[in-house]
């Protein structure tokens, strides 16, 4: 895990190492906040999100295997999946918005995202090829779920189809993406 | 993998947890059930991988140095931001009230309120301490939360339901909190680790008590 220095930090961390919290905190930050902010949308919460996570981490670190994560640097991927979740706690959690804020939110975005037709890593191009694989209407609901924590709900929305349709085509979606990255 | 109709269930349900596009119940009840399902918790675990080379795709942002807040709530005695009242915590639970009563005497800026949250359930004794809106809590007698479980504090305003703040490091924490007036009422409980997955406690109440004006 040489090249890996974020799990090695996180192992730190577990011992309870606050030098290692710290600096943890200086490699890992941007990252984190680029995640909350993406999903939130509101600097203020990110940040109270952020300073959440990072409090989980200095009481979790223990429970990072950097065995079982995947790719070159599981420890980032513990972090983001962490940071994720929580974000997407937040979101689900909030009262729902009015019509007309929901219209604002989920209007669909004028030119598809950069990086639905960039995606750098060769790691990463296992399931970028399998995404391309699905419709583009799916393959761009299941990043919009995954990169912009949206819900069935506003899937469906985006989408403009019955929520049970959206039910539908990202199990069938899921499942697709699964067997494509098997073989 | 055999993909029997049931195990395609599980592992779309360990999707839409990973992908987030369930509702706050079914988030919740996922995480539970991971917790005692070894198996589904691996699915979890292979999803989370699947779509972590997506994460290349999230731009970093600035972020501020959040590092004084969070280690003020971790590390109550922490030099930084030592709360005045922090040797407090090193002190046994006789000693404790002596402290108190020469620190109030001495201090040039005493809490408004304090709560003495008193054991249930054979818990360990807490001494909280509010001045403006910083809380300082700390363990004063007792255990600490034992393997796989962590201490998670609520503050319980009138009649409403438990809120939390968070989970608890087993010595006490500094924290910010607002909207509170004497009476209202500070608990400790005991849940699983990382914290309660309902929102709402669902382990013993190790300790509670309200705040009263000094």
């Amino acid at each position: 895990m040489s090249g890996d220095p974020i799990s090695a930090l996180l192992q730190d961390v577990a011992r309870q190492d606050r030098a290692a919290f710290r600096a943890l905190y200086v490699a890992a930050g941007a990252k984190l906040m680029g995640t909350a902010l993406r999903i939130l949308q509101d600097r203020h919460e990110a940040e109270d999100a952020v300073q959440e996570v990072m409090t989980r981490v200095w009481l979790k670190a223990g429970a990072f295997d950097p065995a079982r994560g995947a790719g070159p640097d599981p420890g980032m991927g513990w972090l983001v999946a962490l940071m994720r979740n929580h974000a997407i706690d937040r979101i689900r959690a909030r009262a729902p918005l009015s019509d007309d804020e929901a219209a604002i939110a989920l209007a669909p975005d004028p030119a598809p995202r950069a990086e639905a037709q960039v995606i750098a890593s060769a790691q990463a191009r296992r399931i970028g090829d399998c995404l391309d694989r699905l419709e583009p209407d799916r393959a761009q609901a299941v990043r919009g779920a995954y990169l912009d924590g949206l819900s069935y709900a506003d899937l469906a929305q985006r989408h403009g189809v019955p929520l049970n349709t959206m039910r539908t085509w990202l199990r069938r979606s899921l499942l697709r993406l699964r067997e494509c990255m098997e073989t | 993998m055999t993909t029997r109709p049931d195990d395609d269930d599980d592992d779309v349900m360990a999707a839409e947890y990973v992908l987030g596009v369930t509702d706050l119940a079914a988030r919740q009840a996922a995480e539970a059930r991971a917790r005692r399902d070894p198996a589904f918790a691996a699915r979890i675990a292979a999803w989370e991988a699947r779509f972590a080379p997506l994460n290349d795709a999230i731009a970093e942002a600035p972020a501020p140095d959040l590092m004084p807040r969070i280690e003020a709530r971790l590390f109550p005695i922490q030099p930084a931001r030592r709360a005045p009242w922090a040797w407090l915590r090193g002190l046994g639970p006789g000693l404790v009230v002596l402290g108190l009563v020469a620190w109030f005497m001495l201090a040039p800026a005493r809490p408004e309120l304090t709560a003495t949250l008193v054991p249930q359930n054979g818990g360990p004794t807490w001494l909280a301490l509010l001045s403006g809106q910083d809380l300082v809590i700390s363990r004063m007698a007792g255990r600490g939360p034992g393997e796989g479980r962590d201490f998670e504090l609520w503050i319980i305003r009138g009649d409403a339901a438990p809120v939390s703040l968070g989970v608890m490091p087993a010595t006490g924490m500094h924290l910010t909190v607002t909207d509170v007036t004497p009476g209202t009422v500070l608990a400790v409980s005991l849940e699983p680790k990382g914290g309660s997955p309902t929102g709402q406690p669902t382990g013993p109440i190790l300790a509670l008590g309200p705040l009263q004006k000094t």
